[in-house]
């Protein structure tokens, strides 16, 4: 359903995309990761046919979205990551303007408009201004709006950010039944456990490149190959942190105070050897912790300076 | 059928009934009324020095008086409506999304044009009842009268197509209303000092004797035509502008300057307009894409 291939985007020095290459097939759930400034946002425009991209090529259901922008706009439903919204229509009005915008008649826009304010929970909204709604309302409205004219392919940019945790599940909640509606849906957020929860694959992108790719499951047993270690140190830690910089089984290394957070490569045996190291080696080791199951600091651990 | 499938714009329609509904819109109609009324009403009580007798002479230059101030208005009100139209969408996060569905550029910029300017076709409709106060006298031509509207329709057209391309090639509202007053006063004044520099100039030569005393200055005319001011004072027979071509018989055409007007904010729109369709363009079209690609 959409392909992309060796998509790069320069803002004059700077390159967001560097050759980016993915293919996601149609009903998938796909789950664009990584931090803020990876290039998960200009991907989504090149993808929205916001943008131009630098070289490459983007394919959305067969048409290459700068060649044949309007076939494409006809299958996407986008939601961009921050959107505004006009304050004098009701959520009704609202979304029968956008309707009309994809010059749907307004007879079946009549039928529709209900159908979309039940789907997102918006019906006792209905004759509320938009401009009362608060932002988890006002993106789920978001959301209705992209599938007024039920499009095949949903772009959501970071569609949870600034949301509190009951409108995070609600959001959730809708875009399972999405999901189960066979929509082709690409989502981004920074948050991975989150998007775990609901993707079939997940791409993980980091300063322009696509760092991991694959099936949820899969990139799960490959990040859990990682572990976190904390290392708590009475002083010495500058250079604690350089002795195990040096060392191979070590992915990366950050200071917290007087801990000091490990991504650890290796296995139980060479888990030990690098304690019994750092014992013999005279660093003032006050505690060493293994900790488990926090995939959002291992996905950090793992993508801190991929790109670079 | 397709005229009326392209007119129904909802670009267009959304506009009106948001317009509609904003507090500003009764108070932007109830000011504008109470300034041009007002000063009207002010005018005519100088005219009877206060008193009952009102002499129906006066009416023409009651009709001029309130003519000169409505397109004083126009030349005012208009740049404001039209310079946020595309950047006011843009800082509302608003574009990006109508940009993605089925509006086509055109449609959405002559949507966003016509609802600015229909809302000042409605403040100007809305001094007619002020007119009836010049009507009651008599002594105005009707033709004068539909002249005159034409003329402020064609003046709001270029002036709000200027608008609404500014808008769409700067991103800030506050810096496209800025630079579309600086353009719009700038050519108001502008085209006056040029003409009285040139008509000067010829003047000087003449007396000189380097020029021959039959040399046309159908440039100053031209260009005094093309002058909202002395445009519409020449509709009244009033100020410097001459009928082109007709005294010297050059190769201009010899018709009303008044139609030089027309046709000159008739191209401006057109050109404006197709400018911020192109511009709009999010993936703007490459002319020679194909041509390029065929290398």
């Amino acid at each position: 359903m959409i392909r992309i291939q060796d998509l790069r985007k320069r803002y004059g020095k700077m390159e967001a995309l560097k050759g980016l290459t993915l293919e996601i097939e149609k009903g998938t759930v796909f789950g664009f990761v990584g931090p803020n400034g990876a290039g998960k946002s200009t991907t989504m425009s090149i993808l929205a046919t916001l943008l131009e991209p630098t070289s490459g090529k983007a394919y959305v259901g067969g048409y290459e979205v700068t060649e044949r922008p309007k076939e494409v706009r006809k299958l996407i439903g986008y939601m961009p990551d921050f959107f505004g919204v006009y304050d004098n229509l009701t959520a009704e009005e609202y979304l029968d303007f956008y309707g009309a915008n994809y010059d749907i008649p307004l007879a079946e826009r009549k039928q529709i408009i209900p159908q979309l304010l039940e789907l997102v929970n918006l019906t006792h909204k209905r004759d509320a201004y938009v401009d009362s709604l608060s932002r988890g309302m006002k993106q789920r409205l978001g959301l209705a709006r992209c599938l007024v004219h039920n499009p095949e392919v949903l772009i959501l940019d970071e569609p949870a950010s600034g949301l509190d945790p009951r409108a995070r599940i609600e959001l959730r909640e809708i875009l399972k039944e999405l999901r189960d509606m066979g929509k082709t849906i690409i989502i981004s957020s920074h948050i991975l456990p989150e998007l775990a929860e609901m993707c079939d694959v997940i791409g993980i992108v980091e300063e322009g490149n696509l760092v991991a790719f694959g099936r949820v499951d899969e990139i799960y047993t490959k990040m859990q190959e990682k572990k976190l270690l904390r290392i708590r140190l009475l002083d010495r830690i500058e250079e604690t942190m350089e002795h195990l910089r040096q060392q191979p089984t070590i992915a990366g290394v950050t200071q917290e105070g007087n801990w000091i957070a490990v991504g650890f490569t290796g296995d139980d045996q060479q888990q030990v050897e690098l304690f019994r190291d750092l014992a013999v080696s005279g660093y003032p080791v006050a505690a060493f912790n293994e900790d488990q199951g926090d995939l959002e600091e291992i996905f950090l651990e793992i993508t801190k300076g991929v790109g670079s | 059928m397709n005229i009326l499938r392209r007119l129904n714009n909802p670009v267009l329609f959304n506009e009106w009934k948001m317009r509609m509904r904003s507090g500003r819109s009764p108070w932007m109609i109830f000011s504008y009324l109470l300034i041009l009324g007002g000063i009207t009403l002010f005018y005519i009580f100088l005219e009877t020095d206060g008193g009952t007798y009102y002499n129906p002479n006066d009416t023409r230059e009651l009709f001029m008086m309130l003519s000169i101030l409505q397109l004083g208005m126009i030349v005012f009100v208009v740049p404001g409506l039209t310079s946020g139209a595309i950047s006011g969408e843009r800082e509302r996060q608003t574009l990006s999304i109508l940009l993605t569905t089925n509006v086509s550029a055109t449609r959405l910029i002559l949507g966003k044009w016509l609802s600015s300017l229909s809302f000042m076709t409605f403040l100007v409709f809305a001094t007619i009842p002020l007119y009836a106060i010049v009507f009651l006298y008599g002594g105005i031509s009707p033709v004068q009268v539909v002249k005159v509207f034409g003329f402020y329709l064609i003046t709001m057209f270029g002036i709000g197509s200027i608008g609404v391309l500014l808008s769409t090639l700067i991103k800030r509202t506050g810096i496209s209303t800025v630079v579309t007053y600086a353009i719009v006063f700038g050519y108001s004044i502008g085209t006056m000092v040029l003409a009285e520099i040139i008509r000067e100039f010829i003047r000087y030569q003449r007396r000189m004797g380097n020029l021959p005393s039959s040399t046309n200055s159908d440039w100053t005319d031209i260009i005094y035509s093309l002058n909202p001011l002395f445009a519409i004072l020449h509709i009244f027979e009033e100020g410097p502008t001459n009928n082109v071509g007709l005294r010297y018989g050059t190769w201009f055409p010899a018709i009303d300057p008044f139609w030089y007007y027309v046709i000159f904010f008739g191209m401006v729109t057109v050109v404006c307009l197709l400018l911020a369709i192109y511009a709009i363009h999010p993936v703007r079209p490459r002319l020679f894409r194909a041509a390029r690609k065929e290398k």
